[in-house]
């Protein structure tokens, strides 16, 4: 990481280059035994942080100069061994050199299916009208979600289709991701800024490293930061190892997650939706319905399962879902509309723009982020909704944190109805999508325009 | 019958449906002689005055020739297409002082409505659950692969999904209105009136044109029960018009059925109550409502019960037996025998015939379960 940069830091001090162009220089890059350059993980945030303290020119292993070129306002180049940066800093003809390696990619382990993002629509889907509308107020609230239910009934299909439905990244989050991936070394030379928000998946076996971060060395982003402004999709949850799930509960409240080692502790950003999905049993078969039931688990292995489902980790998530195993009837009903991501894309945009709005001066951005006290003294509910409220916290329905998410979805399904209070209505529909009772059919008529 | 026909519908049109006194003189004087009676200025308990008027502006032939026009037919009494079940509403004790058959019906779409097969009305609230309208399409579409017509009202909610579940299951579907069958009300239901209208029917009592009134939903629920064999009402709050047409099915002497839901549920509150109070019989798929709506003993619904288990097919003594078998630390067959208070020979005979079943195992410290004997 700093091979080059010490190596330039003693020809400048024995005279071999003048110091004068060292100065409001930043270097970046690893040598080989050969004098050559390596790449190195990271460029991206690190020519940010060189730039936030006013660097204007920087050098880095060629390969890596259009990623640190992302960064506005800065002069970049791209070298491709030490003898070339030496030449360019005295000014002289610059050698030959045979060029960098792009860095070996850990792409493999990143991104399923990162390319299958733009083919997957949510017109694929039939019916799951209850689901639908869950989803869409995830995205325009960036609300976490609960989708519980039998194999195929369709959890991963839509969970996997909430990217298409968030609008392109601001430049800021632009960066902020692509920052991340730089340091995850996810970054291939030619990439642009990721634009699109992303989509991870990890398998349920993951580490927790590997999930929020860490690992020997240099910290390495976790998944929930390479999902960052974009979905984490965790299939099979309870599948996943209780220390796993534990780390995840400081990202879901915070958006960040500091990953604290021997020497550093560094905070990364982890802002996704979290989408948590479950079986309703270990054999994934077991139906409410009998007439359907083929569930072959014994009681106490579903008692067990479920322990898991209900934990800490859920009373953090806002949105809860049953779904029900795809019936044959929605794909034959003639009348079934299908409405693609992109017409949902854009009453998305549209509840964001107003949240943007209403938190211009705030630290956050969306209702799923926006703190609970500043809330309920700033942006309350009407008086009928907040008793509405308050009348499941004392029914015992609802936990104080649950007030709170509940609030922040009244106000999420206010802005994509364009209501300016979120009253008995929006909150009705909010304490439906927290509890996991079924909605009603009018709001899902209403949303649909 | 012309005569007939044309008369019943100035008659229709000088009244609101389920009009008491209209029916009363119909039946009295028959529908021709009584037209012509109101038109001579017969006074008739006052009903003159009262519908004087609406007398003038009343033109059946144009009614009947507009109507044709766009492909809707006034049925009548008599005729083929007249569906006999809505004769039963002459017996009925009115309702919100509503009752009779109605004079005709106002018919768009291809189905026939004497030929209906085994109808069953589904229906319920317009604040429906997305739970309530998927057990309604589920409900619709088991009724209809079973061969049943479907009929219900139009509204939101379940009504519509009543219909689209029997449209996925291929069958015919009805819905009746409380406005003219040219009218879409409410008017997003447009697609679903013009899709029925072209492969199911669309009916009502009032002509075309009619908006509808509360009074008129009224009436229009005593159709849909008497068109039906049974009704089911899939969610309904306390004040939901569904309960109406299940209080007319029941005036009819027709099952009605209720769906259950969540008892915390308002939207399920009124067939709860419709169920506690014996008026409705509890059902929960297609099968239990052909059970209680085709004739008796054709769609017996075998009771649902636990699958059989291994150690169920077992005898009292190896039953005994096997629950004094330890899980884990394998016992003698002495120790299992104090435990199953049991001769020591039978349990010997038993521990060999449960082995075989491959509910416990043999070790050479004694017996214990086997790994893989169910545990419920």
């Amino acid at each position: 990481m700093f091979d080059l940069a010490i190596a330039i830091a003693v020809l400048g001090a024995t005279g071999a280059v003048p110091t004068a162009a060292l100065d409001g220089l930043v270097v970046i890059g690893e040598l080989t035994l050969d004098g050559g350059l390596r790449c190195v993980p990271g460029v991206l945030p690190m020519v940010m942080a060189a730039a936030a303290r006013g660097v204007r020119h920087v050098v880095v292993p060629e390969p890596q100069a259009h990623e640190a070129a992302m960064v506005p306002g800065v002069e970049v180049l791209g070298m491709r061994s030490l003898a070339q940066v030496v030449a360019e800093l005295r000014d002289e003809p610059v050698p030959e050199a045979a060029p960098v390696a792009a860095m070996s990619s850990s792409r493999l382990l990143a991104w399923r299916g990162a390319g299958r993002m733009d083919e997957v629509d949510l017109a694929d889907l039939v019916g799951m009208e209850d689901t639908r509308f869950a989803v869409e107020v995830a995205a325009a609230g960036g609300h976490h979600l609960l989708l519980s239910g039998p194999k195929g009934s369709g959890k991963t299909s839509i969970a996997e289709r909430i990217p298409g439905l968030l609008p392109d990244l601001t430049r800021e989050e632009a960066l902020e991701l692509t920052a991340v991936h730089s340091l995850a070394g996810a970054l291939e030379p030619g990439d642009g800024l990721r634009t699109r928000p992303p989509f991870a998946s990890p398998h349920h076996d993951a580490s927790t490293a590997s999930l929020v971060g860490g690992g020997s060395g240099a910290v390495r982003p976790g998944e929930i930061s390479r999902a960052h402004c974009g979905v984490l999709l965790l299939d099979e949850f309870p599948l996943f190892r209780a220390d796993v799930i534990n780390a995840l509960r400081q990202p879901l409240e915070s958006g960040d997650i500091s990953v604290s080692r021997a020497q550093e502790s560094v905070v990364l950003p982890a802002r996704s939706i979290v989408v948590l999905a479950a079986n309703p049993c270990p054999c994934g078969d077991y139906h409410a319905d009998a007439s359907v039931d083929r569930c072959k688990c014994r009681e106490v292995q579903r008692r067990d399962y479920r322990r898991k489902v209900t934990g800490p980790i859920t009373d953090r998530i806002d949105i809860t879902r049953h779904l029900t195993a795809a019936r044959p009837t929605a794909r034959r009903d003639p009348l079934a509309v299908r409405e693609s991501s992109a017409e949902v894309r854009e009453r998305v945009t549209v509840a964001r723009a107003r949240q943007a709005d209403r938190y211009a001066d705030e630290a956050w951005r969306l209702n799923g982020h926006a703190p609970g006290p500043a809330l309920a003294t700033r942006w309350p509910l009407t008086p009928a909704a907040a008793a509405l409220v308050d009348d499941q916290l004392w029914k015992g329905r609802l936990t104080r944190r649950g007030v709170t998410r509940v609030h922040r979805l009244a106000w999420t399904v206010a802005d994509l109805a364009g209501v300016d209070q979120p009253g008995v209505t929006e909150a009705g529909v909010a304490l439906r999508l927290r509890s996991g009772e079924p909605l009603l059919a009018a709001t899902l008529r209403k949303a649909a325009g | 019958m012309s005569a007939e026909r044309l008369a019943r519908l100035a008659l229709s049109r000088l009244g609101e449906p389920g009009d008491l006194r209209l029916a009363h003189w119909v039946t009295e004087l028959g529908a021709v002689q009584f037209h012509d009676a109101l038109r001579a200025g017969a006074e008739l308990d006052g009903l003159n005055t009262e519908l004087a008027a609406r007398l003038p502006s009343v033109e059946p032939e144009r009614d009947l020739e507009r109507a044709s026009r766009l492909g809707i037919r006034w049925i009548v009494p008599g005729d083929a297409e007249w569906p006999a079940a809505l004769d039963d509403l002459e017996h009925v004790e009115p309702l919100h002082r509503m009752g009779r058959a109605p004079l005709g019906l106002w018919v768009r779409g291809p189905l026939r409505l004497h030929e209906l097969p085994t109808p069953v009305a589904v229906v319920g609230a317009r604040s429906a659950t997305t739970y309530g309208t998927d057990v309604a399409t589920e409900l619709a579409a088991g009724l209809a692969r079973a061969g049943s017509a479907v009929i219900s009202g139009a509204a939101y909610g379940i009504d519509q999904a009543a219909h689209r579940g029997a449209l996925a299951g291929d069958g015919p579907t009805v819905a009746v209105l409380a406005c003219g069958v040219d009218r879409a009300y409410p008017s997003r239901h447009k697609p679903l009136l013009d899709h029925l209208a072209d492969h199911g029917a669309v009916v009502s009592e009032l002509a075309p044109g009619c908006s509808p009134t509360r009074p008129r939903f009224l009436a229009r629920n005593r159709v849909i029960a008497a068109l039906s064999l049974g009704t089911v009402v899939v969610e309904a709050a306390v004040r939901s018009g569904a309960l109406n047409t299940a209080n007319w099915a029941s005036g009819l002497n027709r099952p009605v059925m209720g769906v259950p839901g969540p008892v915390t549920s308002a939207p399920s509150e009124g067939v709860h109550q419709l169920i506690r109070s014996g008026a409705a019989s509890l059902v929960t798929r297609a099968t239990e409502v052909l059970e209680l709506t085709r004739p008796a003993g054709e769609h017996l619904v075998e009771p649902l019960r636990a699958p059989s288990r291994p150690r169920d097919l077992l005898g009292h003594d190896e039953q005994r037996v096997l629950e004094a078998v330890p899980l884990v630390r394998p016992a003698p067959p002495e120790s299992v025998a104090r435990t199953a208070g049991l001769g020591l020979v039978e349990v010997r005979a038993s521990l060999v015939e449960l082995r075989r079943r491959g509910l416990v195992e043999e070790l050479p410290t004694g017996w214990r379960l086997a790994d893989d004997a169910d545990q419920g």
